[in-house]
């Protein structure tokens, strides 16, 4: 009777339908009565089972963290979702529900087998982040282009699809189109697709597949090309010379500068402009190359660092293990001996002797982490007055071959202003031969005038030069600040992690102990 | 002196063998004066010459005439060839060259031992010792190369001591003879023992401790030591020299026939080297000896080095490009060669002896008899041909602690072709220790196995092949109490277990037929690390405590740690105040986590691994007792596979195995009677008629058309009078049996019961030949005519009748 009033009422998932479905399929028998003693959390749940339910909402499911499977066919859901914290599914089923569009999945990167069987879906896709995807069930909708079958491809893994009971599988060549573009599918319909079919297909749809690769190709070479520019531009942001292999400076010094772009019109400045960017582009290739050659050796310095400095740590270890191992195996035979003592002096002896056992270890791995500690701060402060060093010297370097670009700038400043004023003189005079550009011509109409353009494009040439050195300087700095504190912090943090877990250690054999005593004093 | 001519036969082989690799005879003996060298040899006189001549026939050659001690019963002359028991008229040449030769040397250099040159064979013949030697090719590969023909030879080799020549009657001596190269001289232990000593005379404190084992030691040496050698630098030997150049032989060096071991030229032992031959001359040494072999040079083409016997035979200079252009030349001035053939030089006579021959059997057989013993300083060695032993034994070493051979110290045995894959076994009689070693491929797939006793829970060690195993075990130890085992490379990552054993119980009920199991008190389990769990959840070692109901576990360490987690769980069934069972209370499991986590706080968390655990523990159990069994039944295999022995034969072995003998003879058979049947199916229509035409004619068109119509017809009349054949056989039996109805009809009355069922039996039988007449007949009739064309399809296919073709073409 309840069953069939859930049928006509929609019903919504609460907590209480939850906890129930938890409850009824969780550990039984002895397991059962633990569980119920100290109730579960929905966070240790794997597996969840909520079919013929009426469900119309997928709600309140974001407690289940560690969910691996979770059924929720034969329910009236139209839409998915409340699914993004179940990162950790592996299996979902929602067939037989009344879902339209596949939606909402894209949290769901574990997942390997998804059943949207008898659905309303129309068309496959947003399934993208499904990269483990294997069995896919999408029987019963309402499929109709076969165009869909191509978005399947990139499911590397894909071996089982069902998809009969679409428009689409009416189509002729509905199974050979399917094994032809999806050549690494086993199962489909569920059954075995035979060698002979897969022959077939792959003779009949050859022509067409072979273009679908060779674009596939195309658009993963392209892929990849643009993933190689990506990292190279990315290396050389790590060394702060980005864009300096070339005339990128140069172009961009002229490319706010409308006076500049217009004073290149004057007779032999192209010339002059031409040497110009020749010398700067040289200077600046030079600063890219050094600073490549730069960072390979503060890289090089912070693996060589970060070497020694896990080895260090590596044999330290190693030593407290060690320790470690020698008091077990101490400890465990003296605290079977007091099992075994019958006198209560003696006891309490051993007992002492054991306790001071502990402390002893305890002394001795302190001393161990405290070496330890001490050694690294002597290896930390050496590598960053080494790091510091390196990239003071980098920094000078660069504002001295920045200098020369400022110099070159500056005669070329020199060079454009006395072809100003002498083409200002001529106009004056009126002997002027060539024919300049109207904008140009404007410019001279005074002494001042002039002066103040050619000055203009000099400050703006200036200004992107010390712009682009600022921004070295600042970021290598930044870099160097930031590099410097966190191998600090990182030391500071093992540190603690280690007291803590020495700490951790003896409290522990201490509370055995006492534990032991209380217990042999009981007895 | 006569070492070489005791063993021609043996030695022969040998030097044939040895030639192939241009080795060259050398007879040594110590130097006792340092040799002069001649120089006025080229400016003799004719007067001088005389007196030479005069002096030389005087004197009496003292060749090594004296007879060998060794009989020669057990060669048979009479089948040898000739050419063992007379002399070609060149190589009596070569013997009066030989002789003159000799004559010369005695003359010259009349302190030095006289030459060798031209002993008695089997047959009291005089031949030159260079023809005694024969280059042979032989088919086995081992004898390709020196060392593994070496080893060959000294195998094939028995030695038989000479009698003393200083004191014929003392025996002891003699026995010392043939050691002389199997071990190190005394002198050298004595100078490493000096050493010993002074570096203990440093050490005073330990000296004065061990003084008296030293004195013993002392002692023992001294008994040990060889007593000085009265023939020392006396006694003669003949042994191989390689010299260097072909076949990628780096340098000179020798080898010892007996022991087949090589030696550097420079080696102490050999003292010095009277004369040299190969198959093709004979030098006598020039240089002095009195620094061994140390300072010899062996460039053959050197006069002054090596006088040489015959002239350019060999042109002397044996470096591989000399010959090699040689070779050249001969082929190029033949004519100019033989010229300088007659002036100057004289060939080398071919051997006399026979090639020498080894069939398989006596080549696997090695040794005379298939079995030889070597006596070694306290220890000895025994060699066997495969498959002699029907335990596979090949080779036994047996060391002793004491001279005379009597206390053994251990027993090494080496076995092949075993079926089980034993392959040696180590009997330590000092620990009593047996350790048997075992080829990959054994059913176990046991590698080794040491025992001192096959009884079950005793002291063993076996060890497996690695990978060979299903469950990765490749070591299992036993003791009285405890057993481990090691493993490699499991799904599981165990790595180790080790069972504690607890005092067997005494059952009550001996009526119980299973087998009554050492109780297991502790079970120690060590896992490697499994780099797809979390270290705090990969367990390294854990440890069922069975009879305490405990069981401990501890945790891998993680990379950044130095403590890992432990955790302990004790099952005590309990029940709380109101009665009721309490399935898991806090105190059950007592942890330590280097990360304390949130679920494993949780009673449900350590409810489920303690119930996982105990499940682990039955199954941890169950495997140790089926260990166990498997010792058992490993033992078992061992004892059976000891009585049984048995040995594999080889599928290329076709000999010995019976199998691919059988199957091959079958495969014969079957050919043979595949042949009989072919030759029936080829049976010539056409040769009776052939053979009446002029044979090795071309048949003319006319010709082929009358043979082909002969052929058919006479075909069709074979046809016709087999059919009339079985139609009169038919006819007999049908009249006949009409005969028989009428007499039955005209006399059935007076017949008596029996005669009616003889005639009964006479119908029914002739009904039979008749209906079978019948359809022989009928068959015959259907068959022919397809016959006939079969036949003539044949003949208008048969190349000799070719010109019918041509009618029809």
């Amino acid at each position: 009777m309840n069953w069939l009033c859930d049928l006509m009422e929609p019903r919504v998932m609460d907590d209480d339908m939850l906890k129930l479905a938890v409850g009824e399929q969780g550990p039984q028998e002895e397991a059962g009565q633990l569980a119920k003693q100290e109730g579960i959390v929905f966070k240790d749940v794997l597996s969840l089972q909520l079919d013929f339910r009426n469900i119309l909402r997928m709600d309140n499911l974001w407690q289940f963290e560690n969910l691996r499977k979770l059924q929720l066919d034969n329910n009236i859901i139209e839409k998915i979702e409340g699914l993004e914290n179940l990162t950790h599914l592996v299996w979902l089923d929602l067939s037989f529900n009344n879902i339209e569009t596949i939606e909402g999945l894209d949290t769901l990167v574990n997942l390997e087998d998804l059943s949207l069987f008898n659905n309303r879906i129309s068309k496959i896709d947003s399934l993208d982040a499904l990269v483990k995807l294997q069995v896919l069930s999408l029987g019963n909708n309402q499929i109709d282009n076969m165009m869909n079958i191509i978005y399947l491809r990139r499911f590397k893994c894909l071996r089982t699809l069902s998809l009969s009971g679409n428009p689409i599988s009416e189509a002729e060549d509905y199974k050979v189109f399917i094994c032809a573009y999806l050549p690494d599918l086993v199962y489909l319909d569920f059954r075995r697709i035979d060698d002979h079919t897969k022959e077939l297909a792959e003779a009949k749809h050859q022509y067409s597949i072979d273009e679908l690769k060779h674009q596939e190709n195309l658009m993963q070479v392209q892929l990849e090309d643009e993933q190689a520019r990506q990292e190279e531009l990315e290396k050389h942001k790590t060394a702060f010379v980005e864009h300096l292999n070339g005339s990128f400076l140069f172009d961009s010094m002229y490319a706010e500068d409308s006076e500049g772009n217009k004073l290149s019109y004057l007779p032999g400045v192209s010339e002059l402009l031409e040497a110009y960017k020749d010398k700067f582009v040289i200077i600046c290739v030079n600063i890219f190359e050094y600073g490549l050659k730069q960072q390979e050796k503060r890289k090089t310095e912070l693996d060589t660092f970060s070497e020694c400095v896990h080895e260090a740590i590596q044999e330290n270890q190693e030593q407290g293990k060690h320790k470690i191992a020698q008091f077990e195996e101490k400890h465990l035979s003296s605290l079977s001996a007091i099992r075994e003592e019958l006198e209560l002096p003696n006891i309490e002896k051993k007992i002492l002797e054991c306790s001071a056992d502990i402390s002893e270890l305890f002394n001795e791995l302190m001393m161990l982490e405290m070496q330890l500690v001490e050694q690294l701060e002597e290896t930390i402060n050496m590598f960053e007055r080494n790091i510091v060093d390196m990239v003071g010297l980098f920094i000078k370097n660069v504002r001295s071959l920045m200098a020369q670009c400022r110099d070159l700038e500056n005669h070329h400043h020199e060079k454009l202003l006395e072809i100003s004023i002498s083409t200002l003189e001529k106009i004056v005079k009126g002997d002027l031969d060539e024919d300049l550009p109207d904008d140009l011509r404007a410019l001279f109409v005074d002494k001042d005038t002039i002066v103040n353009a050619v000055g203009a494009s000099h400050d703006i040439h200036l200004l992107k030069i010390d712009n682009r050195e600022g921004e070295l300087v600042t970021r290598i700095d930044s870099w160097c600040t930031h590099l410097v504190d966190k191998i600090h912090k990182d030391e500071i943090v093992r540190n603690r992690k280690r007291v803590k877990e020495i700490n951790q250690y003896i409290d522990h054999m201490q509370s055995e102990l006492d534990n032991l005593e209380y217990g042999d004093i009981l007895d | 002196m006569e070492v070489l001519r005791e063993k021609v036969e043996e030695e022969e082989e040998a030097e044939r063998e040895e030639a192939a690799e241009r080795a060259e005879w050398a007879r040594t003996e110590k130097m006792m004066r340092p040799v002069e060298v001649r120089k006025e040899e080229t400016t003799l006189t004719q007067e001088t010459l005389r007196d030479l001549e005069k002096k030389l026939s005087e004197i009496q050659i003292p060749i090594s005439a004296e007879l060998p001690a060794f009989t020669k019963d057990t060669i048979d002359i009479s089948k040898l060839p000739v050419s063992y028991k007379t002399n070609t008229p060149k190589e009596e040449h070569l013997l009066q060259v030989a002789d003159n030769f000799s004559r010369q040397y005695s003359h010259l250099c009349p302190d030095r031992v006289p030459l060798f040159l031209h002993p008695l064979n089997e047959c009291e013949v005089p031949k030159f010792v260079s023809t005694t030697l024969r280059p042979t090719l032989m088919p086995y590969p081992e004898l390709y190369n020196w060392d593994s023909c070496a080893q060959f030879v000294s195998d094939f080799l028995t030695m038989v001591p000479l009698p003393d020549p200083l004191k014929p009657t003392i025996k002891s001596e003699e026995k010392v003879l043939p050691k002389k190269y199997t071990i190190r001289p005394p002198r050298d232990l004595c100078s490493r023992f000096e050493q010993e000593q002074e570096v203990k005379k440093q050490q005073e404190i330990r000296a004065q401790e061990k003084k008296q084992l030293r004195e013993e030691e002392e002692r023992l040496m001294e008994a040990e030591k060889a007593k000085p050698d009265a023939l020392h630098g006396l006694r003669v030997h003949s042994w191989v020299l390689v010299l260097s150049g072909k076949r990628e032989v780096p340098e000179n060096f020798f080898i010892d026939a007996f022991t087949g071991h090589s030696y550097s030229t420079q080696d102490e032992r050999f003292l010095g080297i009277e004369s040299l031959w190969n198959h093709k001359n004979y030098w006598i040494n020039m240089q002095d000896c009195w620094n061994c072999c140390k300072d010899l040079i062996f460039d053959l083409g050197d006069p002054v080095r090596w006088e040489y016997m015959l002239l350019g035979t060999d042109k002397s200079q044996l470096s591989l490009t000399e010959e090699d252009d040689s070779g050249i030349n001969d082929d190029d001035d033949v004519e100019n060669l033989g010229k300088e053939d007659e002036d100057k030089s004289f060939d080398m006579p071919h051997s006399w002896v026979e090639q020498i021959e080894i069939s398989p059997e006596a080549f696997e057989t090695r040794c005379p008899n298939g079995k030889k013993v070597i006596q070694y300083k306290r220890a000895k060695l025994e060699k066997w041909a495969p498959y002699l032993n029907s335990n596979g034994l090949v080779s036994r070493l047996t060391t002793y602690e004491d001279l005379e051979c009597t206390n053994i110290l251990e027993i090494k045995e080496w076995y092949q072709n075993r079926e089980d894959m034993l392959e040696l076994k180590h009997i330590n009689k000092t620990t009593d220790l047996k350790t048997d070693y075992f080829k990959p491929g054994h059913p176990q797939a046991l590698r080794v196995h040491s025992y001192k006793s096959m009884q079950p829970e005793m002291d063993r060690v076996i060890e497996f092949y690695e990978m060979a195993r299903v469950d990765g075990l490749i070591k299992r130890e036993e003791t009285a109490r405890t057993m481990t085992e090691y493993y490699q490379g499991r799904p599981d990552f165990l790595s180790y277990r080790h069972a504690n054993f607890g005092p067997r119980v005494k059952k009550l009920a001996l009526s119980s037929a299973e087998s009554n199991p050492r109780p297991i008190v502790k079970i120690t389990e060590r896992f490697f690390r499994n780099s797809a769990k979390p270290a705090e959840e990969d367990v390294a070692e854990r440890v069922f405590l069975l009879a305490e109901e405990r069981i401990q576990l501890r945790y891998h360490c993680r990379d950044d740690h130095i403590t890992a987690s432990k955790r302990e769980f004790l099952r005590r069934t309990e029940v709380d105040s109101k009665g009721n069972k309490i399935i898991m209370t806090p105190d059950m499991c007592i942890s330590f986590e280097v990360e304390p986590m949130e679920h494993t706080k949780k009673l449900l968390y350590q409810y489920e691994a303690m119930m996982h655990l105990k499940r682990e523990e039955k199954l941890s159990r169950h495997q140790v007792w089926e260990s166990e069994l498997e010792v058992l039944e490993i033992l078992k295999l061992r004892e059976e596979e000891e009585a049984a022995h048995t040995l594999t034969i080889s599928i290329y072995d076709t000999k010995r195995n019976e199998k691919s003998k059988e199957y091959r003879e079958a495969m014969e058979r079957v050919m043979h009677e595949e042949h009989l049947r072919q030759m029936e199916t080829q049976l010539d229509y056409l040769a009776p008629f052939l053979a009446q035409l002029p044979p090795g004619e071309k048949l003319t068109r006319w010709q082929a058309v009358r043979l082909k119509d002969e052929c058919l017809s006479d075909f069709k009349q074979r046809l016709i009078n087999k059919a009339n054949l079985i139609q009169a056989r038919f006819e007999k039996e049908t009249q006949e049996l009409q005969k028989k109805q009428q007499w039955y009809q005209e006399n059935q009355v007076t017949l008596t019961p029996e005669d009616e069922d003889l005639y009964l039996s006479y119908c029914s039988q002739a009904m039979f030949r008749i209906r079978i007449l019948e359809q022989r007949l009928n068959r015959h009739k259907e068959l022919a005519p397809l016959k006939y064309l079969a036949l003539e399809e044949k003949l208008y296919k048969d190349p000799r009748l070719g010109e019918l073709q041509k009618i029809f073409a």
